[in-house]
């Protein structure tokens, strides 16, 4: 490091002590530092799984393994235990060891080679079974293609939307087996095939009315039927199944946002890496396509150009004067005022299409168009609103990075609350004005024309909006209106809000309209396939790419928001309301919750009272307290651990430090011991040494 | 070694299977692609070498900025010119693979990036590692005062031990708590 002239000449490795006294003249110490690192127990832990075959190199590990006793049993530990294809090694040297592991095996005993071949063979089975099911998987040849070309985060959307469809089929076994089963053996109605009848048309289809209100699509086709022990009946299973759905998504959901969560942000937090990641992890190997590599150049470029401006923009915020950031906040307090408002704007317009869509109207095509009006609403205010917001916070002077998320929470707000506000008032309206018939209906109804209006919306969207355009922009580059409209890019954010409401329309509905998981599975399917064809057909890949890891968690946490807020609604449905006497399961008892009260009435004593105790208000605050001991022992031990951390990163510059500088000194000393040898004409050892050159060119551990 | 018969024989086979994280069909197809390299008089060889300049014309490889690197990396030859023998190849698509695990794949991904090959990212490495992502060209590089606070930049997130260089425990631990570079370090034919 000191000199640079070194020559390239051959020189000796230091194993033994006679060795020092060389004949090479000017070593440098480069070279010196380079030899003694070589010989550092760690890269020769390395080096010995995975050196170069090389004979030279084996034989020297081999010698130099016998001087680190402890370091080599390590390694030779690891090398025994690991398969053969988990080494980094190439496979002349693979083939070596597993030469060498069969020597060991003939010295082991029988029981021993047994088991390990035993463990490789589990190991293999396991494998195969895995392969085999993961080849079960559907898509994954699409997948790869869209991954090959818009890179990773498209790819995510894809995969998020595969996982609805498993998340709907769970649903759907789960409703078929507690609903569906039970009502197709015991129901007294007619199962057999719905029939048209004089006045259905096919605007029943999309309205859910008619023949489809008489189908089993919906909550009222479901009756208490012949099955009437007091602890297995429908209206129990019916309750049974709409609450195992709830729990087995919330807890899918949750354990895919955590996974994603752990790797992301909590370590992102405390150890700031955002930078070697763009660098170490920029690069996506599965592209192929050169136009795509060439914009994923771009996008790398401009996106460590952007975030070193955004280490710069934060510099400057942190010059700011007093005054400059006074005006900031005012500004900001304005435009988040603006927001609310536009907001508030969407939520009245939204009620107010609400009440016109309970009107009756005798014509067909106003009567369509009425029933439609909140779904078309809702959609239009989560169409433009988004595109609003990114407008504002554009003014707000945030960093980029925090106007892309604000933007996305504002959407996030404005999409599930729109949702939200919806069901109020329509609960609201039902429960005011139709008593007598059978709300769930009415309700399931509504939620069965959100299910289909998203569906429309997304294949109208795809096949006479973006088509269309992308057909414009290509044949006619040159006229005004391509170039007002540009290229179209995947918004991955916004589609994955189209999801997500599905998703929460979906299982809000469930209670209502138990065929939903299944209409749903149907859907995302289509809507996999339009997605597609929108990608691979009309867009080109976005300049600023998405980047896969955070963006999955941030689309789990959105669907558990979904899903938080669609139990809501529900709880709040199924304890408020009663349910109607002319229709469904629950016919003629107070609230839905009283079969389980019917049930628990016939058990033994103690187990009344245990369950008793379980539903008690005592025993949730059993459960909160021994929450908070949980949660408080969990986070002094992350505490405990993250001292640990600081405390262990610390020790690592200090021994990185004390090995340079006994490095430093070692290699003078060294230096300083062959310019001394030098010095005799002939010395004893360097003779020896030049007589029997071990010629190596200076090697590093690879 | 039977790489040179159109098929390969059935006991090589396994154990390819064995030594790589490839299945049979992953391996079958990559023989092929790799005969296809082969020129006729090659083929005749007892294992052939494909030279660099054949490996990187490869669809899967014709636009990734690392491609020679990657070529040197897997390649044994003496005479490190970056060519390729089919068990090379398979190295190589075995590591690139989607069954490879973290550990495979970002012990590859270092020696990639480590471009003068001495064991460490010293900000030689890092400044050569950036220029290949953001493209090589003039106007396409970051000028040198954002190269240098980039580099900067990742040695102060990356380099615990402060002695100015990456080495490969770093890079592995800043990898593993990336949950994208299993996915997207990944080629498959």
């Amino acid at each position: 490091m000191v000199d640079k002239e070194y020559p390239s000449i051959n020189f000796q490795r230091l194993i033994s002590d006679e060795s020092c006294g060389s004949a090479v003249l000017e070593e440098s110490c480069f070279y010196l530092q380079a030899e003694i690192l070589n010989q550092l127990p760690s890269s020769l832990a390395q080096q010995n799984i995975h050196h170069q075959h090389q004979d030279r190199g084996t034989k020297e590990t081999l010698i130099s393994g016998e001087k680190h006793p402890g370091q080599a049993r390590g390694a030779s530990n690891r090398a025994s235990t690991v398969p053969l294809k988990y080494l980094p090694a190439c496979m002349q040297r693979k083939r070596e060891l597993r030469d060498l592991r069969n020597q060991q095996r003939s010295t082991i005993g029988r029981w021993e080679s047994w088991r390990r071949s035993q463990s490789i063979n589990m190991r293999r089975l396991g494998e195969h079974v895995g392969g085999a099911i993961s080849s079960l998987l559907p898509w994954s040849h699409t997948l790869h293609s869209i991954e090959g070309r818009f890179g990773a985060g498209v790819k995510a959307y894809f995969v998020f939307l595969r996982y609805l469809v498993y998340l709907n089929i769970l649903r759907g076994l789960i409703i078929g087996g507690t609903i569906l089963t039970p009502t197709a053996m015991y129901s007294r109605n007619n199962w057999g095939l719905q029939t048209f009848q004089g006045n259905d048309s096919l605007l029943d289809f999309f309205l859910g009315s008619g023949f489809l209100e008489r189908s089993p699509v919906f909550y009222g086709f479901y009756s208490r039927g012949s099955l009437e022990l007091p602890c297995f009946n429908t209206p129990l299973l019916f309750l049974l199944g709409t609450l195992s759905v709830f729990i087995l998504s919330l807890i899918m959901v949750v354990r895919r946002t955590v996974v994603g969560y752990k790797h992301t942000w909590l370590l992102d937090n405390r150890y700031n890496i955002h930078m070697s990641f763009k660098v170490f992890c920029g690069w996506d190997f599965c592209i192929q396509d050169p136009e795509v590599a060439a914009i994923k150049l771009s996008f790398i470029r401009n996106d460590l150009k952007s975030y070193l401006e955004e280490e710069r923009f934060q510099l400057r915020d942190a010059m700011r004067t007093l005054m400059e950031r006074l005006r900031l906040y005012l500004l900001r307090v304005f435009l988040n005022i603006l927001v609310m408002a536009l907001l508030g704007g969407a939520f009245t317009l939204i009620y107010y299409a609400t009440l016109l869509s309970m009107d009756q109207q005798h014509n067909w095509f106003l009567s369509l168009l009425f029933q439609y009006l909140p779904p078309i609403f809702i959609t239009l205010a989560n169409f433009t609103l988004p595109h609003i917001f990114r407008w504002i916070a554009v003014f707000e002077d945030y960093s980029l990075a925090v106007q892309v998320n604000t933007t996305l929470v504002r959407s996030i707000f404005l999409k599930l609350a729109c949702l939200g506000i919806y069901l109020f008032f329509l609960i609201k309206y039902i429960k005011n004005t139709e008593t007598d018939q059978c709300w769930e209906n009415q309700f399931g109804k509504e939620m069965y024309k959100l299910c289909m209006f998203d569906f429309l919306t997304c294949f109208f969207k795809a096949f006479f909006v973006s088509y269309p355009v992308k057909l414009l922009v290509s044949r006619h580059p040159s006229c005004w209106l391509a170039r007002l409209l540009g290229q179209q890019y995947f918004l991955i954010p916004f589609n994955v809000l189209d999801l997500v409401y599905g998703e929460t329309v979906s299982w809000v509905g469930l209670f209502y309209c138990p065929l939903l998981p299944y209409i749903g599975t149907a859907k995302l399917v289509a809507v996999f396939y339009i997605k597609k064809f929108v990608v691979l057909q009309c867009c080109v890949p976005a300049q600023r790419m998405f980047r896969a890891s955070s963006s999955s968690v941030l689309f789990n946490v959105m669907l558990l928001l979904g899903l938080i807020m669609a139990a809501i609604t529900l709880g709040t449905n199924l304890h408020r309301f009663v349910p109607s006497s002319g229709c469904g399961p629950f016919a003629g008892s107070k609230t839905v919750f009283n079969v389980t009260a019917v049930c628990v009435d016939v058990l033994p004593r103690p187990a009344q009272t245990a369950v008793r105790y379980l539903t008690s208000e005592t025993f949730f605050y059993f459960l909160i307290l021994a929450q908070t001991v949980l949660l408080t022992s969990y986070e002094s031990r992350r505490r405990a651990i993250a001292k640990a951390i600081e405390r262990l990163k610390d020790m690592l510059v200090m021994t990185s430090s004390d090995k340079h500088f006994l490095l430093k000194q070692n290699t003078l000393s060294l230096r300083r011991q062959r310019k001394k040898s030098k010095s005799p004409a002939v010395a004893p050892g360097s003779e020896e040494a030049s007589s029997t050159p071990q010629t190596l060119t200076p090697e590093r551990p690879l | 070694m039977g790489t040179t018969a159109s098929q390969l024989e059935k006991d090589l086979l396994s154990e390819y299977q064995e030594l790589t994280f490839l299945t049979k069909q992953e391996i079958l197809l990559a023989h092929k692609r790799f005969s296809e390299l082969l020129s006729k008089e090659d083929r005749t060889l007892h294992n052939p070498r494909v030279p660099m300049v054949k490996i990187i014309s490869l669809p899967e490889l014709k636009s990734n900025p690392f491609k020679k690197r990657i070529c040197h990396v897997f390649s044994t030859s003496d005479t490190k010119d970056g060519s390729l023998t089919f068990e090379d190849f398979l190295d190589l698509l075995s590591a690139f693979s989607d069954s490879a695990t973290l550990e495979i794949k970002s012990h590859y991904a270092f020696r990639i990036f480590d471009f003068d090959d001495d064991g460490t990212l010293d900000s030689g490495d890092l400044e050569k590692l950036v220029n290949c992502l953001t493209g090589e060209t003039d106007d396409t590089r970051l000028t040198p005062e954002e190269m240098r606070q980039l580099i900067s930049n990742i040695l102060e997130e990356s380099d615990i031990d402060k002695d100015g260089t990456v080495n490969l425990s770093e890079f592995q631990h800043v990898i593993s708590r990336s949950p994208d570079f299993v996915s997207s370090f990944k080629i498959v034919l």
